[in-house]
């Protein structure tokens, strides 16, 4: 493929790279002196090269922090577009009338690596104060196939780097290797399958010469996973189901006679974190399915709702925290778990923080799964009277009974077919991301201020079919929803501000010393000051941000980049609660920021 | 199109087939894109797919569940042509099934109300306009394929996707199916 740009030495080194290839060299055995190199010394420290953001979650703990100060509150009035690029992907498929951008950009030495819904990954050369496209990598992702069994959009939420390779999922099941120099697919991989209602949508987590991938289809009757490939052999090395087979640890949580855990969710399309000082993947699992009749799937279905903390050598199951045992409600929990170090009178507090769809934040002791803190982030929650102190699980919640209610009035169930809940099924928060600044121990949570009305059909075995929803009900959407970003200091456990907003919050977060990045829906990129959240500066895209923002440098410049393209699940199943939005196009573009 | 048709269907139907008849191009909607087909049913399909019913009823038109409710399957529908017509004209009240036809409830009443009488019933509308036409292609094109079909079949699919796409391969019959292993590694 022909390169646009670029340096002879950086092709002459291609070329070397490639040969070493040919000779069937391991990657991992490749030098790794080279600066665009990554390997696993740089994915651990990344805070030696605060220009670059190498991580989809920014480091392994998902902190969304960047140290760069040329932008501050001071300054950031006069933030301006730099540049912008037309991206593709616009097209639908399958029960989609058009893809969205969702994705976090990657930027390396002063290219930036984005996808858009399909798939497709686009390396940007952004030297010189604009873009200029290096190459393309289309995977040709089959529409029909996946977009019939994609719950909630056409959604591709970035690549990853290692070695010289550029590793990217598409939505119909593959991990895909592609040369970073030369945009020619190396190698690719059937990882999750749509013939069984799986698809990805999710960033890949590199760690130590394995990309880790999670699956989307607990709407599909999954069994859901979490993957483990060799980089360089394409071998599995390990793949861990988060709902337990007949016999394994758990699987007595699953007490019907349907054999209900076998098409049981627990999806897994949000990227964990990792702590390297403990070997552990720390991973979000979604929704029990069917999603809305708790009383198919009597038990507290684990690891449904749960955050896992893998072995990332082997996969296995160190511990997990469950959130919402026997969810009636569509609350998943595969939201990211960001890790934080809290100084403590006994060595350092080791955190877990994952903000929960069903409207709660929780602080879990990382080291061995056990609740600290935990506290509504919502305005308004109506299932449950609050978290047990102790436990962290709701007050309500019966270890002793099959099918729970929480607070049965509200709560969906054979006997209360229609009913409605605060937050709504979309939350609460999803997978927007989070940010963490560690200078102030401020988490900004971007916030999905909700309610929702469920209606519940009662599932039976005979409507499990294969590609075809299994939610055991829907919702439908007669309130209004607006939005919030919720900033909880983690030394207390309380909220320090909350900046309400007129839409929910389908973007996500970025956070710098002393401001945070954040969009709406209806176009807004805007920038706020980290403490009191008040807002600084404001840039209407004309789009729906449906992205995180994120920022880097080139040339010693500091720039903040954002995907801009409204699509997601939002505006096929949720737009009656946000009318105003009904006239944002579909659209999908990179905009990038500087002073 | 035939005047008994006309004669058979509601008054609501008659008035907005009069209002749109000037307009009326001698080519349904989508069929230029169409390879020539011996199927007359074929520019019906074409509406199916490019007005987004898939998006909702999938391509097999049984519907199901999910985030946005419970989409009727068109397989086990009992309406009749003239009922499937007026439904895709004007939507169903109270449900998520938008109407399709320009005007409805405006200048052209559904069952019998305009925008004001439908009030909070009042469906979406739908992502693309169809003329007349195409509502009775698409609704000839359900007669034809869809109602009363049974449950989904692997020849069906494969008439329906004409791509590439593996879209169709959980319907062959088990022993058919490729190797999905097969398609892994060095593909490119």
């Amino acid at each position: 493929m022909k390169r646009f740009s670029g340096q002879t030495i950086r092709s002459s080194r291609a070329h070397l790279l490639a040969t070493a290839f040919a000779a069937g060299s391991l990657l991992a055995a490749v030098p790794v002196s080279a600066a665009d190199e990554v390997s696993q010394e740089r994915l651990l420290n990344v805070q030696n090269e605060p220009g670059n953001w190498l991580h989809h979650h920014q480091n392994y703990s998902a902190h969304r922090f960047s140290p760069l100060k040329e932008i501050n509150r001071d300054n950031v009035k006069n933030l301006k577009v730099a540049w912008t690029m037309h991206l593709g992907g616009v097209e639908g498929g399958g029960i989609w009338s058009h893809g969205g951008l969702e994705g976090t950009p990657i930027a390396e030495n002063g290219f930036l690596y984005v996808t858009d819904g399909w798939g497709s990954v686009y390396k940007i050369d952004a030297h010189g104060g604009r873009g200029v496209l290096v190459w393309k990598m289309d995977p040709k992702t089959d529409h029909d196939w996946a977009g019939a069994v994609a719950c909630c959009g056409v959604d591709n939420r970035g690549v990853a780097l290692w070695g010289n390779l550029v590793i990217s999922h598409t939505l119909d099941g593959r991990l895909i290797a592609t040369d970073k120099e030369t945009g020619q697919v190396k190698w690719q991989r059937n990882v999750a399958d749509p013939d069984k209602g799986e698809v990805i949508t999710g960033a890949p987590l590199i760690v130590k010469n394995m990309a880790i991938t999670g699956v989307a289809g607990a709407e599909y009757g999954i069994r859901g996973w979490i993957a483990a490939t060799d980089l360089s052999t394409q071998k599995e090395v390990w793949r861990t189901y988060t709902i337990p087979g007949k016999g394994e640890p758990g699987s007595e949580t699953w007490k019907d006679n349907n054999n209900a855990a076998a098409a049981g969710g627990g999806s897994t399309w949000v990227t964990g974190t990792y702590d390297p000082a403990t070997d552990t993947i720390i991973w979000g699992v979604g929704n029990p399915g069917p999603d809305w009749d708790n009383a198919y799937r009597p038990g507290d279905n684990l690891y449904t709702d749960s955050s896992l903390a893998l072995d990332a050598t082997t996969g296995k199951i160190k511990w997990h925290y469950q959130h919402t045992p026997n969810d009636p409600y569509d609350y998943d929990s595969v939201a990211e778990n960001v890790l934080v170090d809290l100084p403590g009178p006994n060595g350092p507090r080791k955190l877990a923080l994952e903000a929960d769809r069903n409207g709660f934040a929780y602080a879990i002791d990382r080291t061995n799964g056990k609740f600290v803190w935990g506290l509504p982030f919502v305005k308004k929650v109506t299932w449950t009277k609050g978290l047990d102190a102790e436990t962290g699980k709701p007050v309500e919640y019966d270890p002793n009974k099959a099918v729970q209610t929480y607070v049965a009035s509200v709560t969906p169930s054979r006997t209360n077919m229609e009913t409605d809940i605060c937050p709504g099924n979309m939350g609460g928060k999803n997978w927007p991301p989070t940010a963490y600044n560690p200078e102030l121990k401020l988490w900004y949570i971007p916030v999905i201020e909700s309610c929702n009305r469920i209606k519940v059909e009662v599932a039976t075995p005979d409507k499990l079919k294969p590609r075809e929803f299994w939610t055991g009900g829907g919702p439908s959407q007669p309130f209004k929803i607006t939005g919030s970003v919720t900033a909880i200091d983690v030394t207390t456990g309380k909220i320090a501000s909350k900046l309400e907003t007129p839409f929910p919050n389908l973007g996500g977060m970025l956070a710098t010393s002393d401001l945070v990045f954040t969009g709406q829906p209806s176009g807004e990129v805007t920038a706020h000051d980290a403490k009191s959240l008040q807002k600084l500066w404001e840039f209407n895209t004309g789009g729906g941000v449906n992205a995180p923002p994120m920022t880097f440098t080139v040339d010693g410049k500091q720039y903040v980049a954002i995907l801009v393209g409204l699509g997601g699940a939002w505006d096929k199943w949720f737009i009656d609660s946000t009318p105003e939005l009904k006239k944002i196009q579909p659209g999908s573009m990179l905009y990038v920021f500087a002073l | 199109m035939k005047l008994n048709l006309l004669a058979a269907s509601t008054p609501m139907l008659r008035v907005s087939v009069a209002a749109l008849a000037f307009a009326m191009p001698a080519v349904a909607y989508g069929q230029a894109a169409q390879p020539a087909s011996s199927d007359p049913t074929a520019a019906g399909k074409a509406v199916f797919a490019k007005a987004n019913c898939v998006g909702c009823h999938k391509w097999h038109g049984n519907g199901g569940g999910g985030y946005g409710g419970d989409a009727l399957s068109l397989r086990k529908t009992a309406l009749t042509r003239e009922q499937i017509i007026e439904t895709v004209g004007c939507g169903r009240p109270g449900t998520g099934m938008p109407f399709f036809t320009r005007g409805a409830y405006d200048e052209i009443k559904c069952y019998g109300m305009n925008r004001q009488d439908a009030g909070a019933q009042m469906p979406p509308e739908g992502g693309t306009f169809l003329r007349q036409k195409d509502i009775e292609a698409v609704a000839d094109y359900v007669l034809a394929h869809i109602k009363g079909a049974g449950e989904p079949t692997y020849a069906q699919c494969v008439d329906f996707f004409s791509s590439g796409s593996r879209v169709c391969d959980i319907y062959k019959p088990k022993e058919e199916k490729p190797d999905t292993t097969a398609s892994m590694g060095k593909s490119q």
